[in-house]
């Protein structure tokens, strides 16, 4: 060690200086523009949250623009009044929201992530500035997609019922012999009479 | 120099040594023979205190070996040496490192000055330009010599050998035991060989002692051994397969 | 015949106490002894030149190899539920959590870990460690300090390499073989990856170095009887360290799971 010491320590060193530039890497594109972009922060109100999480993205116009960042919940102080949830979200300083944006949580592909989607309104004179709020659109919630189409079942059902009983037009169409007898009668009629066809029939004259 | 009183040790319910005395003057050679495992080697591993007795003290230089604390034992093991069996050279270690390891991890020195006292280490057991090579491409008798200037690079006051001429053939353990007179003479050093090469043995003892159960059973010089009555060590000393000794065991 | 039963189950026990016991002190006094002067660069440097850079290209391999593998065998799946987009993720999450340092610790563990349990064995039978002591060298200061110090630096290091490697292994299936395009594949990837993820990762290879340095240094100290306790005491402290650190990365990602939810 003390006599002949090879190229020991510029291999160390070298193996060492790589492995902490694939660390760097790791950690540069795990915090994407997060690092290093000027950004601001707003604040966006929802009645139902929907279950979205710290770090999931936000969308303007579709495009990643932004991360949650904090979700608080407010009571409420009076009867009366719904229990807010306020999400704090970090957004990149180019973009601008108007005031008449709609927002709301968004659902994303077949893993069901949950994001902030910004639909950009028109009124660009007014746009959030850091730390203001914007009330959001609720999202619709599962449940009540259950009860509407629940809705719409019931109604089909009783529906179904009717048609079953033989009520109405198309139940007496799809129940009620009549129709078929005389149909059945008017065929045999026209096959052993085909000129019935180019005849009027001579009571009218 | 070195004071040893009723040690006792045992490994795993086999005695080694039971009780054993000895004492050995400075600046003397000191042979101790014995049987193969009969615990000569685990009595010199006592004087430098890699092993601990089960009772017993072993004094060098008037401090008690057993109880040193770890600071001061390395201290006291900077002027003791031992010379293994095998030499236990480093073999991650070139010659050079090997021979200057005591300077090189406890002295600051400069290279300059180290390479020379490797050198002369080197050159006391005669050889010459193998600083570089490493242990593995070394013959069984280089290694030994090696060792020895290992042993002698940090000029101890005193010199262990575990079975210097075991191993090598007849000629090189000639020379061996040439260089440990030598050394002897020229550094006025202590020295205490294990050996049970009766030849080696004459060649080299001021005192002779014999180990036996544990026990040093009989101590002279050359002569005094050669004349000895004990029929222990008259059939030790002549090589004899029959005798108190085999019959002991059989 | 019951006390023979009984006889084995108590020797066991002991003998388990005892290598415990003589486990845990030989790591006590390495951490102690780390923190005391003098300090060997040179002996610390070696040991990151045989442990890390020597073992770089057989971890390389086999992390380029776990990358394909998993690659392909995610990819039986998610091509049938259509979303052979999110195999990058699924890649990056394991290979980062657990695979990278897992397999970097078990090919070190039978790379280096054997390696040093035989040096240090064959040391211990050659009598050098006992020249060592007399030589005023605290053989655990001299040995097991640099060793110990260099694996759980270079552990997470190698991990490193591992990850990136592996990720580019599934990445050269994903793009050349499924077609996925290049920077969507890179895009997804570090967008599943957290910081957590990375960091939980990369924490627990620093035990496992340590628990590999510990054992093999203990068993290579501890070998009685020539050449076969060598190839012995080897196999032991393999076989030790593996089922070590896999029990080690259950107890860790245990504990991530319930701190870091």
């Amino acid at each position: 060690m003390v006599f002949g010491k090879t190229k020991l320590e510029l291999k160390v060193g070298v193996f060492v200086i790589v492995g902490l530039a694939i660390l760097v890497t790791f950690i540069l594109s795990i915090g994407k523009f997060k690092t290093w972009t000027a950004g601001y922060k707003v604040g966006f109100i929802f009645n139902f949250s929907n279950g979205v999480k710290v770090g999931a993205p936000v969308r303007f116009a579709g495009m990643d623009v932004g991360e949650v960042k904090h979700i608080s919940i407010s009571m409420p102080k009076e009867t009366g009044e719904n229990a807010k949830v306020k999400v704090l979200c970090w957004v990149k300083k180019k973009v601008a929201i108007p005031v008449d944006s709609t927002i709301w949580v968004n659902t994303l592909g077949l893993l069901g992530e949950k994001y902030i989607e910004i639909m950009p309104g028109h009124d660009y004179q007014h746009c959030l500035v850091a730390n203001q709020t914007l009330e959001g659109v609720d999202p619709l919630a599962m449940h009540e997609v259950v009860r509407t189409a629940k809705n719409i079942v019931d109604n089909l059902d009783q529906g179904i019922e009717r048609i079953n009983k033989g009520e109405g037009t198309i139940g007496k169409l799809l129940y009620d012999d009549s129709v078929y007898n005389e149909l059945d009668a008017f065929m045999k009629d026209i096959r052993k009479n085909p000129w019935k066809l180019f005849f009027r029939a001579k009571e009218k004259k | 120099m070195i004071e040893i009183n009723e040690l006792y040790k045992s490994f795993n319910s086999h005695q080694v040594l039971s009780g054993l005395n000895l004492k050995i003057q400075k600046g003397s050679t000191c042979v101790i023979i014995g049987r193969s495992g009969c615990g000569k080697s685990v009595l010199l591993k006592h004087i430098v205190g890699i092993l601990k007795p089960d009772s017993g003290s072993v004094f060098v230089d008037g401090k008690d070996v057993t109880h040193l604390n770890d600071k001061d034992l390395n201290s006291l093991r900077l002027r003791i040496s031992i010379v293994f069996q095998g030499g236990a050279l480093f073999d991650s270690l070139s010659v050079a490192d090997n021979v200057g390891f005591g300077l090189i991890e406890h002295q600051h020195i400069s290279r300059k000055e180290l390479l020379e006292r490797v050198k002369e280490s080197l050159a006391l057991v005669d050889l010459k330009g193998v600083e570089d090579m490493m242990p593995s491409s070394l013959s069984g008798g280089m290694k030994k010599r090696v060792s020895l200037a290992r042993a002698i690079c940090i000029k101890p006051d005193l010199i262990l050998y575990d079975e210097p001429t075991t191993g090598v053939d007849p000629i090189t353990a000639d020379s061996i035991n040439e260089l440990i007179k030598s050394l002897h003479d020229k550094l006025k050093v202590t020295a205490v060989v294990v050996t049970h090469d009766m030849k080696s043995a004459y060649r080299v003892a001021d005192r002779i002692a014999m180990m036996y159960q544990g026990k040093i059973i009989a101590e002279g010089n050359s002569q005094e051994i050669q004349q000895t009555q004990d029929p222990v060590v008259h059939q030790f000393i002549n090589g004899l397969s029959q005798g108190p000794i085999t019959e002991s065991l059989g | 015949m019951i006390n023979d039963f009984l006889s084995n189950i108590g020797r066991r026990t002991l003998s388990f106490l005892y290598f415990a016991g003589g486990l845990a002190s030989l790591s006590g006094q390495a951490i102690y002894l780390t923190f005391v002067p003098p300090f060997h660069k040179g002996r610390f440097l070696e040991q990151v030149k045989k442990a890390g850079c020597d073992s770089l290209p057989i971890v390389s391999l086999v992390a380029l190899f776990i990358g394909f593998i998993f690659a392909l065998q995610t990819a039986y799946f998610m091509q049938r539920i259509g979303s052979e987009m999110y195999i990058a993720s699924l890649v990056a999450l394991s290979i980062v959590r657990e695979l990278g340092p897992v397999i970097t610790a078990l090919v070190v563990a039978g790379r280096v870990g054997a390696s040093i349990t035989a040096e240090l064995g064959s040391m211990q039978v050659t009598e050098q460690i006992d020249a060592l002591e007399t030589l005023a060298s605290n053989p655990i200061k001299y040995l097991v300090v640099p060793r110990f110090l260099a694996l759980s630096i270079v552990l997470p290091l190698l991990t490193l390499y591992a990850d990136i490697i592996g990720i580019l292994g599934s990445y050269i299936i994903c793009v050349f073989k499924l077609g996925i395009s290049s920077s969507l594949y890179l895009h997804v990837t570090f967008d599943a990856l957290l910081y957590k993820d990375l960091f939980t990762g990369l924490f627990k290879t620093i035990f496992f170095g340590m628990l590999i340095a510990f054992i093999s240094c203990y068993e290579g100290f501890n070998v009685e009887g020539g050449a076969e306790g060598v190839g012995q005491a080897t196999t032991r402290s393999v076989v030790f360290t593996f089922i070590m650190i896999i029990a080690a990365d259950c107890f860790f990602t245990a504990i991530f799971y319930f701190i870091f939810p």
